[in-house]
């Protein structure tokens, strides 16, 4: 059967040579023509950009009162944004991490695109906390750095070590990134025509030559680097659900939380990968190299991880019965009955059941089905984030501290502004750094001929 | 120093075959993508857990240095020195630390950034990370090296000041 999809759908299209191939990846960042899909995404990106800085100036300068955390929902839009994203991003690692170390031969023209949605992402998770603070400018409190007050950061504390597996996490994935763009950066420096561009490229390539003992050692660093790469993901989504689970509060305070925020990780980051390989394969011009054997892949990827992802729910809803604790039932019946029922059974709608319709060979087949599943994961994600982070609050232990949370429009600015800090960042990045990793392409290519 | 170019990575592969037999060189390839069956021996890997295992040693003396000596503060009896609690931290230092010590590892062995080198004079390197695969020859026995290539019918052969 494997076998069988195999041939039917070639992994790289049967004319694509190490020539034509290179020629095309990199006639993307030096196409010198202006495209205009380009610039109209560009121009909506950087409109939400700009409403978000507003908004980030604000709530700096009003304070955090410009949101909607108001006792007993304190961890509001910020956190919630924040774990969104920082799943996302983690979809683009296991792409170019998990399945490098398997040697599946469908990463290859994807791990790009993967990894560059990843910086984009983790760049938004990244300043949330630094908002949430209230007071940014002291971010640094953070490091334990040496300090005339002689204090030391809370190493004991969920939220330290989510600092520092974010930290860890934003360096290692710009420096992984970067190897292995190196090479082809080095193409692009000898495929530019202009003067600038052949500085430019060449000043980041840094000298890479092609040489043996080049590659000897990229291949090397490349593998080790991957192989820390891998655990590294999983370690920071599973800090982050520790965030939730080393709080006493009901409805976070379970051991299932690591793992089950390891599942939304790849389901919303493969959803991701796969809404901008479907996008960017016809408009980038390189769908003989991101065939329809990658969208099949992805969406049976996207199919396992959306059963990862019922499983982790059904476990969610039995805990509260077997556990025969009043709060935690009182709180989960909130959530399927109470005043944002709908953000639950949205996101059981469109995590667990809509992607059902992806068992289906003749729902596969279509890009559109598989786009929306793609978008209902994203959304469905972000409904999960407000389940968990602001129905726990609305519902604590005892009545005297229920509430209720709404985000006012401050809220809705700032988080608009990450989406188009996101995008902004994806297609600045686009149209300056080749879109599929060119090297390991000629050697899928090689394996190809010799098959 | 001599650079035959060829079009095809299995000629440059015979040719590699060719020169080594005869003893000539120092040899070094310059290719579009890694040669195959070319052993990645490189002192980047054990560089790699040295500097996470450092890091691991150091992020694990720093929290137990900050909670047992710098400032211990005790709460219903409980222990100083939680190690349990250290545990993510020191992962995430030593991988911090692993990662960074690897990219600079891999600069450092190849002497990069290096933006200019005198083989870039070659014509021949312009091909190179495209589709051109490069075998350039050092050493005094040129003539040799030249007469060998020529056999080997490279697509271009150069000579270039080292």
């Amino acid at each position: 059967m494997a076998g069988m999809s195999a041939s039917a759908h070639p992994v790289v299209d049967p004319h694509e040579t190490i020539g034509s191939m290179t020629d095309r990846v990199s006639a993307v960042p030096l196409d010198r023509r202006s495209w205009l899909w380009w610039w109209i995404a560009l121009a909506v990106s950087g409109t939400l950009l700009f409403f978000g800085v507003i908004g980030a100036l604000w709530a700096f300068f009003v304070g955090i009162k410009a949101w909607g955390n108001d006792w007993p929902v304190m961890w509001g839009f910020p956190i919630l944004a924040y774990v969104w994203w920082i799943a996302i991003a983690s979809g683009g690692t296991f792409v170019s991490a998990f399945f490098f170390l398997v040697r599946v031969e469908w990463r290859t023209s994807i791990n790009r695109i993967a990894e560059t949605m990843t910086l984009a992402a983790a760049a938004c998770a990244g300043i949330y906390p630094i908002l949430h603070l209230g007071r940014p400018y002291f971010a640094y409190w953070l490091f334990p750095y040496p300090n005339t007050m002689t204090l030391w950061p809370q190493w004991k504390s969920p939220l330290l070590w989510d600092f520092m597996a974010l930290f860890t996490y934003v360096v290692a994935s710009i420096l992984f990134w970067y190897l292995g763009l190196m090479p082809d950066l080095a193409t692009m420096r000898d495929q530019a025509k202009s003067r600038f561009a052949q500085v430019l490229y060449g000043f980041f390539a840094m000298g890479f030559r092609g040489s043996g003992t080049q590659w000897r050692h990229l291949k090397a660093t490349y593998g080790v680097m991957a192989a820390i790469m891998a655990p590294l993901v999983v370690s920071v989504h599973s800090v982050v659900g520790l965030d939730f689970a080393g709080g006493a509060t009901p409805g976070w305070h379970s051991t299932e939380y690591p793992p089950f925020f390891v599942f939304g990780a790849l389901w919303s980051g493969l959803a991701t990968v796969t809404l901008l390989v479907l996008v960017f394969r016809n408009l980038l011009g390189i769908a003989t190299i991101i065939t329809e054997r990658h969208i099949q892949v992805l969406a049976k990827l996207l199919l396992t991880s959306s059963l990862l992802m019922s499983y982790a729910y059904i476990m969610d809803a039995f805990e509260p019965f077997y556990s025969g604790e009043q709060a935690l039932r009182t709180q989960f019946l909130s959530r399927i009955e109470g005043p944002y029922a709908f953000v639950y059974w949205g996101m059981i709608a469109l995590n667990c059941v809509f992607p059902l319709v992806l068992c289906v060979r003749v729902a596969r087949a279509s890009h559109l089905v598989i786009a929306l599943v793609s978008i209902g994961s994203i959304v469905g994600m972000w409904l999960e984030r407000f389940n968990i982070v602001e129905m726990s609050l609305m519902r604590t232990r005892l009545p005297s501290a229920w509430g209720h949370y709404v985000p006012t429009i401050w809220d809705w600015v700032i988080f608009g502004g990450t989406l188009g800090l996101f995008a902004t960042i994806f297609l600045l990045l686009l149209r300056v750094a080749p879109m599929v990793s060119m090297y390991e392409m000629r050697e899928l290519l090689r394996e190809r001929n010799q098959s | 120093m001599i650079l035959g170019l060829f079009r095809k990575e299995d000629r440059l592969q015979e040719a590699l075959h060719r020169l080594r037999e005869a003893g000539v060189g120092p040899l070094e390839t310059y290719t579009p993508a890694p040669l195959e069956d070319e052993p990645a021996l490189s002192p980047v890997p054990i560089i790699i857990l040295v500097a996470g295992l450092l890091g691991a040693a150091a992020s694990l003396a720093l929290q137990t240095y900050s909670y047992t000596i710098a400032w211990p503060f005790p709460i219903g009896g409980r222990p100083q020195f939680a190690w349990a609690s250290f545990v993510p931290t020191v992962f995430e230092n030593a991988v911090l630390v692993a990662i960074v010590a690897g990219f600079i590892a891999f600069l450092a062995v190849n002497r990069m950034p290096r933006l200019y080198d005198p083989i870039d004079e070659a014509d021949a390197m312009r091909e190179v990370s495209r589709d051109g695969w490069v075998v350039a020859i050092r050493g005094k026995d040129g003539n040799q090296a030249r007469r060998i290539l020529e056999t080997l019918h490279p697509d271009l052969i150069e000579e270039i000041a080292e």
